[in-house]
């Protein structure tokens, strides 16, 4: 193991969408990053038994960490995002956490792995730990902290209304009704 | 510079309830992914997004403020989870180029 203090900073930021499907045939939900910049929606396909529609398309991105001292570089290629917990579901051990630390000053949020790799494949803790680091780093600690957690701990998928902090929409995006042209 | 002479010298007006923090330099971007990759620490986050993700997404990167600028409205549940967690949402009707003028005028530019 390494002795070092990493001090992480981000780097290979690439941005891209989330894609996100639903099979129709047995509800399965997949993710994957693209950097194709118009999937359409709903937008329907045929692999194997699966029978893929389009849900949503989030702009986003990928990054991976380094750290400044030792040039160690950790890939993310694996975290589709991060989710913050809403506080639907009481039971849901993510919110237990939330109310815990939350008392603490301490802000959680839920770390995605790709759908559905993750499910059995999650992003291992120390990588949960070393996002958690970073984003300490790039805060004001005396004043509140991040903590990240992994999304196996979420009750039940299917019924989770968390958000992603995600760019969902954009494509879309109409300028406010009155607004004067910059130029 | 603090959230508080901000809204005094620039007459923004605060929506969310919020402690009063420095402020030192200014981020703007309408993408969320931007923001989480760029902004830094104290920042003030310039954006014509009103939707309630941008909360999570300026607490993760501890953004002294979102100004909500053109003065473009603000959903409540935007505010209110802004109050919970701290965060100062603050409304500009000053179109986005106007209001980084005035911020650069203040020296929030200057670094
Ligand atoms: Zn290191
Ligand atoms: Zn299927």
């Amino acid at each position: 193991m390494s002795e070092c203090q990493h001090q992480w900073e981000m780097t290979n930021i690439q941005f891209g969408f989330v894609v996100f499907e639903k099979c129709f045939h047995c509800n399965e939900l997949r993710t994957y990053f693209s950097v194709e910049d118009n999937p359409i929606l709903g937008d329907k396909y045929r692999e194997g038994d699966h029978f893929w529609s389009r849900a949503e398309n989030a702009q986003s991105f990928r990054f991976d960490l380094k750290c400044t001292r030792c040039n160690h570089v950790e890939k993310f290629d694996d975290l589709m995002g991060l989710l913050h917990c809403t506080g639907c579901l009481p039971d849901c051990e993510v919110e237990t956490l939330r109310k815990k630390y939350e008392a603490q000053k301490t802000w959680i949020l839920v770390a995605f792995g790709f759908l559905p790799e993750a499910k059995t494949e999650p992003i291992p803790p120390h990588k949960l730990d070393m996002l958690t680091d970073y984003f300490n780093q790039r805060r004001d600690t005396s004043r509140s902290m991040i903590k990240i957690v992994s999304f196996n701990l979420i009750e039940d998928l299917s019924l989770c209304k968390g958000d992603f902090i995600h760019d969902v929409g954009m494509l879309s995006l109409e300028p406010p009704p009155g607004r004067k042209p910059l130029f | 510079m603090t959230t508080q002479d901000l809204i005094t010298k620039i007459g923004l007006k605060p929506l969310s309830k919020f402690e009063h923090r420095d402020v030192e330099g200014v981020f703007v971007s309408d993408m969320l992914s931007d923001v989480m990759a760029g902004a830094k620490s104290g920042n003030l986050w310039l954006t014509i997004q009103t939707h309630k993700s941008i909360v999570p997404a300026a607490n993760l990167v501890d953004v002294s403020a979102v100004i909500i600028t053109s003065g473009k409205e603000v959903p409540q549940d935007t505010v209110d989870l802004a109050s919970k967690y701290n965060i100062a949402i603050l409304s500009s009707d000053l179109a986005t180029f106007e209001l980084v003028g005035k911020l650069y005028g203040l020296g929030l530019g200057a670094k």
